[in-house]
């Protein structure tokens, strides 16, 4: 495994040849660096699948300082748990990508930001932030180079909004997690308006994967275009729920849920990507291969790499006013079409499952999703619909069947 | 209090990201975020008091007024919802005699619904004290809440 490997204490990391991929770092120029990840064809794992290389680049290219580095740890997709997972298993790989991200681009100082739920987490990774200054890996001069970075742990206090960037940002700022509209972006316009590199945990921890096999041999693991290792957190009724690792279009969705040991009881559909802004598909997508591409093809995205599989039991107007209900809370309510459109669509979808739903509230509902996907800020309310949008082309008779 | 806030204060005199750390660390010491320590923090970090607020009261894990003692959340996002959360909450309810968001009587347990703890593969979850209890049935998490002294 590339990614989920066992070293939760520097010395196992360092007998796994940790940190050899920052010292070969140390050695190339920056941009040679960002090439190697541009040639990796490594996109982004924290749900928008954007390219990473060329978000350094943009970074890379801003002549404003200070610049800065984020990691994103905000991991609060419901059913997705592949970053608690990987901070606990293989923190300092994490780490270190964010080093070696920061000398490329040529930040000084780093955040690495934590969701509340994970306080214990964020406790784990300052001790280490801290082993790694003693070691000399942080702080002035890394393994004797000229590059210094440090980097400060931020414990976010309980907001979904808060894992979009620019939310995120404004959330280190010390403000409410209000999403900025962009442009400008981060890379021109990020934390304290300075350029900012913001990455996804799991993407920071494939960088020293790249730097240790060059990107040409790292763009061969899995399908072409659309390549790397990828973790999947696979729930809901499989024999063995858990995060699994495989490289990107090299398992289809039905082969990680039998990794997963199979499915418990008799199997009705999945939800894919990222949690609540994801698709409920059934059986014909389980022979998709677990792709950025595959999925793009089919009108959908990988997202955080989620599948919440469900069986007989589960009613998917039940799940929707869950999803419902969760929107409604997490929306922000800084722009009108989330904060009116997520309680609208609650309120619909709570209608229909206390057996009142008529042919007029479907429509309301099919109104309320366009207009909050044309109009709203932010992907927040712009996925919001995705799951009820996915269930009503894969599960239309049986959504239908209760309404009269 | 107004001393140890301003120690709280000094201690992160030096992080770029001051006012989450700060809020987390007065709401560890005295177990809520009181309006005193408010004005303080907003003196010390030259805001308006209402702009403290403003940013704090926008995090659902900021407190305003002191809970029970133990704080229980009890998972109810997709995974949990269908692995049967709705029968441990309802147990909850019942047991206690409390709904979700209040605090018992005798100030032992508040007890909230959130949506996410991201410990997924032990649906149903719940967080008691910052602590997770994984792979629930009602009566196993009745159990679990009445051996918290």
């Amino acid at each position: 495994m590339l990614l989920l490997k066992d070293a939760r204490n520097v010395e196992d990391y360092l007998a796994q040849g940790g940190f050899k991929a920052l010292r070969k770092a140390l050695e190339f120029e920056q941009d040679e660096i960002i090439k190697e990840v541009e040639t990796s064809g490594l996109w982004g794992r924290g749900g928008a699948a954007f390219p990473t290389g060329l978000k350094m680049k943009f970074v890379r290219k801003e002549r404003k300082t200070p610049k800065y580095i984020v990691a994103n740890a905000d991991e609060g997709e419901p059913g997705t748990f592949k970053d608690r997972v990987l901070m606990e298993r293989n923190p300092y790989q994490i780490l270190e990508g964010m080093i070696i991200s920061a000398y490329a681009i040529g930040a000084k100082k780093g955040f690495f930001y934590i969701r509340y739920e994970y306080r214990d987490i964020a406790k784990d990774i300052e001790r280490k932030i801290e082993e790694l200054r003693r070691l000399g890996i942080l702080g002035p001069n890394i393994y004797g180079s000229k590059f210094s970075f440090d980097i400060e742990l931020v414990l976010g206090a309980g907001a979904y909004v808060c894992g979009e960037e620019t939310a995120l940002m404004e959330s280190i700022e010390g403000k409410r997690g209000f999403p900025r509209i962009k442009p400008p972006y981060p890379a021109q316009y990020g934390l304290w308006g300075k350029p900012t590199l913001i990455n996804n945990v799991e993407t920071l921890a494939n960088i020293p994967v790249v730097m240790r096999m060059g990107g040409a041999n790292y763009s061969r693991l899995g399908k072409k275009g659309c390549s790397g290792p990828k973790l999947f957190s696979v729930s809901g009724f499989v024999k063995e729920p858990g995060v699994y690792e495989a490289n990107l279009g090299e398992k289809t969705i039905g082969e990680i849920i039998e990794l997963a040991g199979g499915v418990e009881g008799k199997f009705k559909g999945i939800m894919l990507g990222g949690g609540a802004a994801g698709f409920i598909l059934n059986e014909e997508y389980l022979d998709m291969p677990l792709c950025f591409k595959d999925a793009k093809e089919r009108g959908l995205f990988l997202g955080t790499g989620d599948i919440i599989v469900f069986n007989e039991s589960v009613e998917l107007w039940d799940i929707l006013l869950n999803i419902a209900k969760f929107f409604e809370h997490e929306s922000c309510g800084q722009c009108f079409p989330c904060r009116y459109g997520t309680k609208r669509m609650r309120e619909i979808i709570e209608k229909i499952v206390c057996g009142e739903g008529r042919k007029e509230d479907i429509e309301k509902l099919n109104a309320t999703a366009r207009a909050m996907k044309i109009a709203s800020l932010c992907p927040l309310g712009t996925s919001a619909m995705l799951a009820y949008e996915s269930a009503m082309n894969n599960f239309r008779e049986e959504l239908m069947g209760v309404i009269q | 209090m107004e001393e140890k806030v301003r120690k709280i204060i000094y201690k992160h005199r030096n992080d770029d990201s001051k006012l989450l750390a700060i809020l987390h660390d007065v709401q560890n010491e005295f177990g809520y975020i009181p309006e005193d320590a408010i004005k303080t923090i907003a003196k010390e970090l030259g805001m308006k008091k209402g702009e403290v607020y403003d940013a704090a009261s926008f995090y659902s894990f900021f407190k305003f007024e002191p809970e029970g003692k133990h704080e229980v959340m009890i998972c109810d996002c997709i995974v949990c919802h269908i692995k049967g959360s709705e029968r441990i909450i309802e147990r909850i309810e019942k047991e206690f005699g409390v709904k979700m968001g209040e605090t018992t009587k005798d100030g032992k347990f508040t007890f909230k619904i959130v949506e996410g703890l991201g410990h997924c593969e032990h649906s149903p979850v719940m967080m008691v004290d910052g602590k997770i209890y994984g792979d629930l049935t009602p009566d196993k998490a009745v159990e679990i809440l009445r051996g918290c002294e």
